[in-house]
C-alpha cells in the first residue's frame, strides 16, 4: 500500500506523501493554475502580434539594455532566494534571512525599474489605449509587475518571522515562497524573450 | 485484529466552545461549507428556473401582457417584455444555471460533503482555504444580482458574451455597466474555483485513511478529482480572457475590437477553452454519483471500475483539445475545423464506455428502484440522448446548419438537465439522510421524479426538432420568421409542459424541507451501502470518525460470496483463513 | 523538516549560465537574421534558461516526479493552444 499517505494520526501534522509534504504539493498545484493563467494572457498576445502587419520594434521603443539589466536583476534574486532556502536547511538561520531580505530589495529594484520604462514609455506617448502593442505590452508587464509586488511583500512576512527564528525546526515556508519566487522569474524569463527580443 | 487509531481531539476546537457566527457561518468545518454551498446552488437553481419560465413565455406569446411578473418586472414597458430584455433573459438563465448552480452544487456541495467523508479523512487538507472559497462565491453573488439593478440591466450578450458586443459599453441597453458587473462576478467565481481545486485535489492525495488506494476509492470521489485538476487548469484561462475584456471595455485596451487590430475570436478561443471543459466539469461528478448509486441499488459490483476510472481520465484530457467545435461557425481557420471535429468525435467514446458499463452493472441485478435509483437511471438514459445529439454536432457540415438552432439548446439540456440535474437529484435524495440525520420521503421522491421526467421529455425532445427545422436560439420573437408559423404550436406546447415541469419542482422542494424537521431519523447507514461515509453516524460528528477508518476492500462489493449480507463495507476485514 | 544530508546544488554555476545565457540572447537579439531562424534560437534559449531555474532552483531534479508532472502539464496544454492559436490567423475581408 506504497500509494497510501501516512500520518501519525493527526490531521495537524504534516502529511508526507512519497516523500511530498501536503503545503508543497499545493503551492505546486497553485503555480500550475498560475502557468494557466499567464498562457492566456501570452497566448493572446501572440496571436495578435502575428496578425498584425504594422507591430512596433520593442527595442525603438523601449531600452533592452535596460530591460536585459533588470532581467539580471530578477535572476539574482532569484539565487539570493535558492541561498537563503539552502542556507535555512543547513541550520544557517539568520543568513537565511538576511538573503531573504536581499531578495527582497532586488524584487522591489525590478518593480522600480519597471515603472521607470512604464513612465519613459508614456512620455514617448504610449499609453493603454493608445494602440495594440501599448494594450499587451502594459498588460503583460502589469500582472507580472504585480505578481512580483505580491511576491516582495509575501518574502518580507517570510523574511520576518525567519529573522525571529521562525523557521528554525522547518524551513518549509522559505521553500514555498521560494517556489513562487522562481515561478515568477520563470514567465519573466519568457516574457523578456517574447515582448522585447523577438 | 483490526488496527485503530483513536484521533486525538485536543487540539480541535470543540463544537461546542465556538460562537453561532464560527459554527454556522465563518465555520472551516467542510460539512457545513458543503451544506452552504448546496442552499446558496438550489436558491439560485429556482431563481434561473423562474427565470426559464419567462423565456418560455415570451417565446410562446410573444410581446403579449405577462401576468402578475409583467406588472412587477415590465411596468415600464406595459408590463410586457422589452426587446433588450430577452437577451438579459437568456444570459442571466445560462450563466446563474452554469456558475451558481450546476457548478458549485456539484464541486462545491457535494464535493466538499463527500471528499473527506468517503476517503476517511476528518477534513479537507486546508479547512480555513475551503471556507474562503465559500465566502469568494457570496460577493459574486451579489455582483450578479445586482447587475438586476444597474442602469441598462443585466449583462445581455449571453451567457458566451462574445465580443465585440460585449466588449463595447455603448453596443446596446445591457452592454452597459450590468456587463461589466458579470465579469467581475465571474472573477470571483473563480477564484472561489481555484481555491476549492487545490483543495479538493491535495485532499485526496494527501489524506486518504490507511488502505484507501486510489483504485479503492469510490467512482464518485475520482470523479470529482479529475474534476478538481479541470477546475484547476481550465479556470485561470477564464480568468485571463475575462480581465482583457475588462479592460477593453473599461481602460480603452482594444483585445477584441476589429476596428482597431483586435481580434474578436481571441475571445472565443480563450472562453471555449475553458468553457468546455466548463461542461465536463458539470458532468462529471454527475456520471461517479451515478457509478455509486446505481451499483448500490443493483446490489451489484460497478462493472469495469478501472475502465470507468480510465474513461472519466480520458473525457478529461481530450475535453481539452475539443473547443473549436463551438466555432465552426465563427469564421476561424477551416483547418481547425478538422482537428476539432476528430477529437470530438473521439471524446464520445470514454462516455459510451460509462454508459455500457452502467448497463452491465445493472444486468442481473437486484434493482430497487428507490427515488435515488430512478434519477440515477433518468441521467443514464437522457445524458445518452443528449450526448448523441452532441455528436450529430460534432460533425462540421452538420454543425453548419444546427449550430445557433434549437437543436443545441436541445443537445445542452439534456446533457445538463437529463445529465447533471437528474444525477443532481438522485445525489441530493441519496446523501440527504448523511447530510441531516434525517429521511426524505421516497414516496413523493419518486412523484417528482415520474413527473419531472415526462415533463422534461416533452419540454426538451421537440427542441431537436425545432431545431431542425431551422428555428434560431436567441431569438425574442418566432413570429418574426414566417417559415416558424407553423411550429409556433409547438413552441406553446413546450412552454405549457414547462410550467408544469417548474411547478413540480415544489414538490421537491417541499420533500426537502418537510423532511427538516419530520422526516423519520436516519440510521448510519439506511441504504446498506459499502463506502466510509456510511459506516458513521447521520449526520457524522464534527470530526467524521470517531476512530480513523482502515480500509480493507474496493466500495463494489455488493452480493459478495464472502458475507451473508448482500453489502460488504470497505471497512470490513477479510475473513480469517480456514484453519484459523 | 531538515534535509540530513547536505548536498552541495550547483546554485552559483546555475546563476552564471544563467547570466551568459541572458547576454546570448541580447546578442542574438541584436543580429539580423533569418525571423524564422531568430524566434526558434531566442525561443530556445527561453526555454533552457526556464528549464535550469525549473529543474535547479525549484528541486525538481530532486524531487518526486510527480511534482515535475504537475509544473509539466499546463504547458503541454500551453503549448497546444499557443499552436491552434498561431494557426487561426484572421480572415481578411
Amino acid at each position: 500500500m506504497s500509494d497510501v499517505p501516512s500520518t501519525t494520526g493527526h490531521q495537524h501534522l504534516t502529511p508526507v506523501w512519497q516523500g511530498i509534504q501536503t503545503p508543497k504539493f499545493a503551492v505546486w498545484l497553485f503555480l500550475a493554475s498560475e502557468i494557466m493563467f499567464f498562457t492566456g494572457l501570452i497566448v493572446a498576445y501572440l496571436n495578435l502580434r502575428t496578425n498584425s502587419h504594422d507591430w512596433p520594434v520593442a527595442a525603438e521603443l523601449l531600452s533592452v539594455p535596460l530591460v536585459a539589466t533588470n532581467t539580471f536583476i530578477l535572476i539574482g534574486s532569484s539565487v539570493t532566494m535558492v541561498l537563503a532556502f539552502d542556507a535555512a536547511d543547513r541550520g544557517k538561520h539568520r543568513r537565511a534571512a538576511y538573503l531573504l531580505l536581499a531578495t527582497a530589495i532586488l524584487g522591489t529594484l525590478f518593480v522600480s525599474i519597471q515603472a521607470y520604462e512604464w513612465s519613459e514609455l508614456m512620455r514617448e506617448g504610449i499609453r493603454v489605449s493608445t494602440n495594440l502593442f501599448g494594450s499587451t505590452f502594459y498588460t503583460l508587464t502589469g500582472f507580472h509587475g504585480s505578481h512580483v509586488a505580491i511576491g516582495v511583500i509575501w518574502i518580507l512576512a517570510v523574511a520576518l518571522k525567519a529573522f525571529r527564528g521562525g523557521y528554525n525546526r522547518n524551513p518549509l515556508g522559505i521553500e514555498l515562497v521560494g517556489l513562487y519566487w522562481h515561478f515568477v522569474d520563470v514567465v519573466w524569463i519568457f516574457l523578456f524573450t517574447i515582448i522585447y527580443l523577438i | 485484529m483490526a488496527q485503530t487509531q483513536e484521533i486525538e481531539h485536543q487540539e480541535q476546537a470543540h463544537t461546542e466552545d465556538l460562537s453561532f457566527i464560527r459554527r454556522y457561518i465563518f465555520s472551516t468545518d467542510h460539512k457545513v461549507i458543503g451544506r452552504q454551498f448546496l442552499f446558496s446552488s438550489l436558491f439560485f437553481f429556482s431563481f434561473g428556473g423562474l427565470i426559464a419560465m419567462l423565456i418560455r413565455t415570451q417565446l410562446a406569446w410573444p410581446w403579449k401582457e405577462i401576468p402578475v411578473i409583467g406588472r412587477t418586472l415590465y411596468s415600464s414597458t406595459g408590463n410586457i417584455l422589452s426587446p433588450e430584455g430577452y437577451p438579459a433573459l437568456v444570459t442571466m438563465h445560462g450563466t446563474i444555471m452554469i456558475f451558481f448552480f450546476v457548478i458549485p452544487i456539484l464541486s462545491g456541495a457535494f464535493g466538499n460533503f463527500l471528499i473527506p467523508l468517503m476517503i476517511g479523512a476528518q477534513d479537507m487538507a486546508f479547512p480555513r482555504l475551503n471556507m474562503l472559497s465559500y465566502w469568494f462565491m457570496v460577493p459574486a453573488f451579489f455582483i450578479m444580482l445586482a447587475g438586476f439593478f444597474v442602469e441598462g440591466g443585466t449583462a445581455a450578450a449571453g451567457w458566451t458574451s462574445y465580443a465585440p458586443l460585449s466588449a463595447l459599453p455603448t453596443m446596446i441597453p445591457g452592454s452597459g455597466i450590468g456587463q461589466t458587473l458579470w465579469i467581475v462576478s465571474l472573477v470571483f467565481v473563480g477564484a472561489a474555483s481555484i481555491m476549492g481545486a487545490i483543495n479538493y485535489i491535495t485532499t485526496i492525495v494527501m489524506l486518504r485513511a490507511k488502505g484507501m488506494t486510489l483504485f479503492r476509492m469510490p467512482m464518485t470521489i475520482w470523479a470529482l478529482f479529475i474534476t478538481a485538476i479541470l477546475v484547476l487548469l481550465a479556470t485561470p484561462v477564464l480568468t485571463s480572457v475575462l480581465l482583457l475584456l475588462f479592460f477593453d471595455r473599461t481602460i480603452g485596451t482594444t483585445f477584441f475590437l476589429a476596428s482597431a487590430g483586435g481580434n474578436p475570436l481571441i475571445w472565443q478561443h480563450l472562453f471555449w477553452f475553458y468553457s468546455h471543459p466548463a461542461v465536463y466539469i458539470m458532468i462529471l461528478p454527475a456520471m461517479g454519483m451515478a457509478s455509486d448509486i446505481i451499483s448500490c441499488f443493483a446490489r451489484k459490483p460497478l462493472f469495469g471500475y478501472r475502465p470507468m476510472v480510465y474513461s472519466i481520465i480520458a473525457i478529461a484530457v481530450l475535453g481539452f483539445i475539443v473547443w473549436g467545435h463551438h466555432m465552426f461557425q465563427s469564421g476561424m481557420n477551416p483547418i481547425l475545423g478538422i482537428s476539432f471535429m476528430t477529437s470530438t468525435m473521439m471524446v464520445a467514446l470514454p462516455s459510451a464506455i460509462k454508459t455500457f458499463n452502467w448497463l452491465a452493472t445493472l444486468w442481473r441485478g437486484q434493482i430497487h428502484l428507490t427515488a435515488p435509483m430512478l434519477n440515477a437511471l433518468a441521467f443514464v438514459s437522457t445524458f445518452v440522448i443528449g450526448g448523441l445529439s452532441g455528436i450529430f454536432a460534432a460533425a462540421t457540415p452538420v454543425d453548419t446548419y444546427i449550430h445557433d438552432t434549437f437543436w443545441i439548446v436541445g443537445h445542452i439540456h439534456y446533457v445538463l438537465f437529463g445529465g447533471s440535474l437528474f444525477g443532481i437529484f438522485a445525489g441530493i435524495q441519496f446523501w440527504y439522510p448523511k447530510m441531516f440525520g434525517r429521511m426524505m420521503s421516497d414516496f413523493w421522491g419518486k412523484v417528482h421524479f415520474s413527473l419531472t421526467f415526462i415533463t422534461f421529455n416533452l419540454v426538451f425532445f421537440p427542441m431537436f426538432l425545432l431545431g431542425m427545422y431551422g428555428m434560431p436560439r436567441r431569438i425574442a420573437d418566432p413570429s418574426n420568421y414566417n417559415f416558424l408559423a407553423p411550429v409556433q404550436g409547438i413552441n406553446q406546447f413546450m412552454t405549457i409542459c414547462a410550467y408544469i415541469l417548474g411547478l413540480v419542482q415544489l414538490i421537491l422542494i417541499a420533500n426537502f424541507f418537510v423532511s427538516l424537521v419530520r422526516g423519520k431519523r436516519a440510521v448510519d447507514n439506511p441504504w446498506q451501502a459499502n463506502t466510509l461515509e456510511w459506516t458513521t453516524s447521520s449526520p457524522p460528528p464534527k470530526e467524521n470518525f470517531h476512530t480513523a477508518p482502515v480500509v480493507y476492500r474496493g466500495p463494489y462489493d455488493y452480493s459478495s460470496p464472502e458475507a451473508k449480507e448482500d453489502w460488504l463495507s470497505q471497512t470490513r476485514e477479510p475473513a480469517a483463513a480456514p484453519g484459523d | 523538516m531538515a534535509t540530513t544530508t547536505h548536498p552541495k546544488y550547483p546554485y552559483i554555476r546555475v546563476f552564471l549560465g544563467l547570466a551568459a545565457l541572458t547576454a546570448v540572447e541580447v546578442g542574438v537579439a541584436g543580429l539580423a537574421l533569418n525571423p524564422t531562424l531568430r524566434v526558434v534560437g531566442l525561443l530556445s534559449l527561453a526555454i533552457i534558461k526556464a528549464l535550469l531555474v525549473a529543474l535547479f532552483y525549484m528541486h525538481l531534479r530532486y524531487d518526486h516526479r510527480l511534482l515535475s508532472i504537475v509544473g509539466g502539464i499546463p504547458f503541454v496544454l500551453a503549448i497546444f493552444m499557443l499552436i491552434l492559436l498561431l494557426l487561426d490567423r484572421m480572415m481578411v475581408m
